[in-house]
């Protein structure tokens, strides 16, 4: 039962990333991009998907209120700059894309973009550090109180969360190399090939970090697994490269997108049975069954809201369906 | 500083910028399914214009909507760990519903709404509309049920110190639930009216070139905004009589109160049960701005023959009222909410081991970072929504046709 809603939260909190993801990546992007025309139209092929996409993340934090509320507490409260730095990263990038077109001038609007860039830099920093940081483990005491928050400034925090910005970036490059006009594809296929090795040399080393740190050694429940996913990271990094330098942006998307995924599955595999370990009581680590809600809540929940999510994916779904392909110019623009 | 207050003072920063944003959305959202389906049905023009430009004024305000919601959903991971510990098995419950079964599809409907314009079918743009409107509807009467358990918490036992969830149905029929929706329904239907109303007289003094659909849009926000004020004022005095019986501290002593205390004292040991004085002092202000409000039937028989333009001095009186109802809806909430202090939910758990054990120097950082943030962010909103507003339905960037030149004043033909 636990597990069940334990893989939910982490499907939700996975496509979040994947989705979100681009969103980020597509922001980070806007740096390079200085033409207004061109940051135009980027910000729009993301357009109508854009609130569809960050929505993951509410309903993410939502599940883990209903399903994990020992969780949320302790999660949210023990890893507070990574989670406060992710969360003005997301309402940055949020209000930015919204309203960057609503001034007419020039100046304005590119004020604006260099907000959704900070935004979408400090989101993918936060929830690379965040995921770091529960593998790391925290200084979580019996009564359930995490002491401090210096536990968190480590270097492999850092790199996982440098991993996460070089992740999002190669996937918003290779999101806009499928869905931007052909003409204007092509040159960001080739910045999304760039970027590909510099996510693997990140991803690297924030492994190398992770596998040197005394107390991801100790966190860690299952290593096997984190290394097989960790492989598959890596496999799903090559396949885009390949993919792109095929002209085949739509693989190339999923493999990136496999590559967002991997993070949220590996934390969560390689803790279990645990969801946040201690690194000053062993017997105060939280058991994924003891941060889990009581039964008649996990029923409740499950009566309302599963049979709901097939309306949920359909309407997503819906959405992909109608702004499926390349924009064209005659689909409206509003960001 | 203690964290305590600390995270009081950011919970209440957060929750009332949240507020003035997201009643505008509820009652906007509503005229607007107005709007459009009016639209839809007599193919007017005049109706896709308004739908565009309050829909493009709906839009910059929902950003800010989201944006501090997100803020109060980390919050009480963030601040309130002990919130989630204690009571998360049944406060958890509405929350995490009204995120995956309202707002999720809330969003995702808004966002095609607003890239379907000339895309999707007309039957099909406008459902998406409806979709919207219920989500959002469906969210109020979710976070209501929520915020009703922290007032009045019921269908719950205690084992282990922990609350445990019995009766779903009790939090559905929570005595404190009822009126208090209606209230807040009706209130964010008098913001929206008003907002609609002072808008368009604000064209209307300018003498702006689009009259005939100020006027429209004047006569629909007065409407609505009068008999939306009758319905605030009736649920608002409703809920005296529950509230009063469930949470006797809330509106000062009294015998029930006493008793409660002393239980309390029994309980929990020495302590002050009494909420601050600020609660009620805000109560009587409001109820004042209510019955002032009150005042907006006089204004309906100006409609005839136009009256309340020709007089102009209506339309001043209706722009320089707009603050009130804000005012009066974060004064609404200040009631509601410091009343029942020093409780997080009322005579169950206290605000301080509610508190997360973050340090009062995260707390504060927390705190003024927010507040610098979100503050900045609604103050630029609102700048926005004022730019657009005063420019008016010439041409709304919202459902402009993709190829149509921005600078083209021309209105738009209805699109079949």
């Amino acid at each position: 039962m636990e597990l069940a809603w334990y893989a939910l939260l982490g499907a939700f909190f996975a496509t979040y990333l994947v989705l979100g993801g681009y969103d980020y990546g597509v922001g980070l992007l806007l740096a390079r991009r200085t033409d207004p025309a061109r940051r135009r139209a980027a910000l729009n092929a993301v357009g109508p998907f854009f609130l569809g996409n960050e929505v993951w993340l509410v309903a993410a934090v939502g599940l883990l209120f209903g399903a994990f509320p020992l969780l949320e507490g302790e999660l949210l409260a023990g890893l507070y700059p990574a989670v406060v730095g992710a969360l003005a990263g997301v309402i940055l990038v949020t209000v930015g894309v919204q309203l960057r077109s609503r001034p007419a001038g020039d100046r304005a609007r590119a004020t604006w973009d260099r907000v959704v860039v900070v935004g979408s830099l400090l989101a993918a920093l936060g929830w690379g550090a965040v995921l770091a940081g529960m593998l790391q483990g925290v200084p979580l005491h019996a009564d359930g109180h995490v002491a401090g928050v210096s536990h968190l400034f480590t270097p492999f925090v850092a790199a996982a969360g440098l991993a996460v910005v070089a992740l999002v970036a190669a996937h918003g490059a290779t999101f806009l190399a499928l869905r931007l006009p052909a003409a204007d594809a092509e040159p960001t296929a080739r910045t999304a090939r760039r970027l590909v090795p510099v996510a693997l040399a990140a991803v690297g080393t924030a492994a190398v970090l992770g596998l040197l740190s005394d107390r991801v050694r100790a966190a860690v429940q299952r290593p096997a697994v984190g290394v097989l996913l960790l492989g598959l990271l890596v496999a799903a990094l090559l396949a885009a490269r390949v993919a792109l330098a095929r002209r085949r942006p739509g693989l190339a998307f999923a493999a990136t997108a496999i590559a967002l995924a991997v993070p949220v599955a590996l934390v969560g595999a390689t803790l279990w049975p645990y969801a946040l370990v201690s690194t000053v009581d062993a017997g105060a680590s939280l058991t994924v069954a003891d941060a889990a809600a009581s039964g008649p809540t996990l029923r409740l929940l499950g009566w309302l809201t599963v049979p709901l999510l097939p309306a949920l994916l359909g309407f997503q779904a819906m959405c992909w369906w109608v702004f499926r392909g390349r924009t064209d110019g005659r689909a409206p623009v509003y960001w | 500083m203690d964290t305590l207050l600390l995270a009081r003072l950011q919970f209440a920063t957060t929750t009332s910028i949240h507020f003035l944003f997201v009643v505008v959305t509820l009652g906007l959202v509503t005229l607007l399914v107005g709007l459009q389906t009016a639209w839809v049905l007599t193919d007017k023009p005049a109706y896709e214009r308004l739908t565009r430009f309050w829909g493009q004024l709906y839009v910059i305000n929902y950003v800010l909507g989201i944006a501090t919601g997100i803020v109060m959903e980390f919050q009480f991971g963030l601040n309130w760990s002990g919130l989630s510990r204690y009571v998360g098995n049944v406060f958890g419950a509405p929350l995490a519903i009204e995120t995956l079964v309202a707002f999720f599809l809330e969003s995702t409907f808004l966002g095609m709404w607003i890239f379907g314009w000339h895309r999707l079918r007309r039957g099909v743009h406008l459902a998406l509309l409806y979709g919207v409107a219920i989500t959002a509807y469906a969210s109020a009467f979710w976070i209501m049920v929520a915020n009703s358990w922290l007032q009045n918490p019921v269908g719950y036992e205690v084992r282990d110190g922990i609350a445990h969830l019995t009766d779903f149905t009790a939090l559905l029929t929570n005595p404190s639930l009822g009126m208090a929706l209606g209230h807040v329904i009706a209130a964010a239907l008098l913001v929206g009216g008003m907002l609609m109303a002072a808008v368009s007289a604000g064209h209307l003094l300018r003498r702006t070139p689009d009259f005939a659909l100020h006027r429209t849009a004047l006569r629909i926000g007065l409407v609505t905004a009068a008999l939306s004020i009758t319905m605030v004022q009736g649920f608002g005095f409703a809920q005296f009589g529950p509230v009063g019986e469930v949470q006797p501290t809330k509106f000062g002593g009294g015998p029930g109160a006493d008793a409660l205390v002393a239980e309390w004292t029994a309980r929990f040991g020495l302590g002050d049960y009494t909420p601050p004085v600020l609660a009620s002092v805000g109560l009587g202000f409001m109820i004042l701005i209510g019955f002032s409000l009150g005042t907006l039937w006089l204004l309906l028989p100006l409609l005839w023959r136009d009256w309340i333009i020709r007089l102009r001095f209506p339309l001043w009186l209706l722009l320089f009222a707009l603050p009130l109802p804000f005012v009066a809806a974060i004064l609404g909430w200040i009631a509601r909410e410091v009343g029942r202090q020093p409780w997080v939910a009322y005579g169950l758990l206290p605000t301080d081991q509610a508190v997360s054990g973050v340090g009062p120097g995260v707390m504060l950082a927390s705190l003024i970072g927010f507040t610098l943030l979100l503050g900045t962010l609604a103050v630029t909103n609102w700048v926005l929504m004022a730019r657009h507003a005063a420019r008016g339905a010439a041409d709304p960037a919202l459902g402009r046709r993709p190829e149509h030149p921005p600078a083209d004043p021309r209105p738009e033909p209805a699109f079949a």
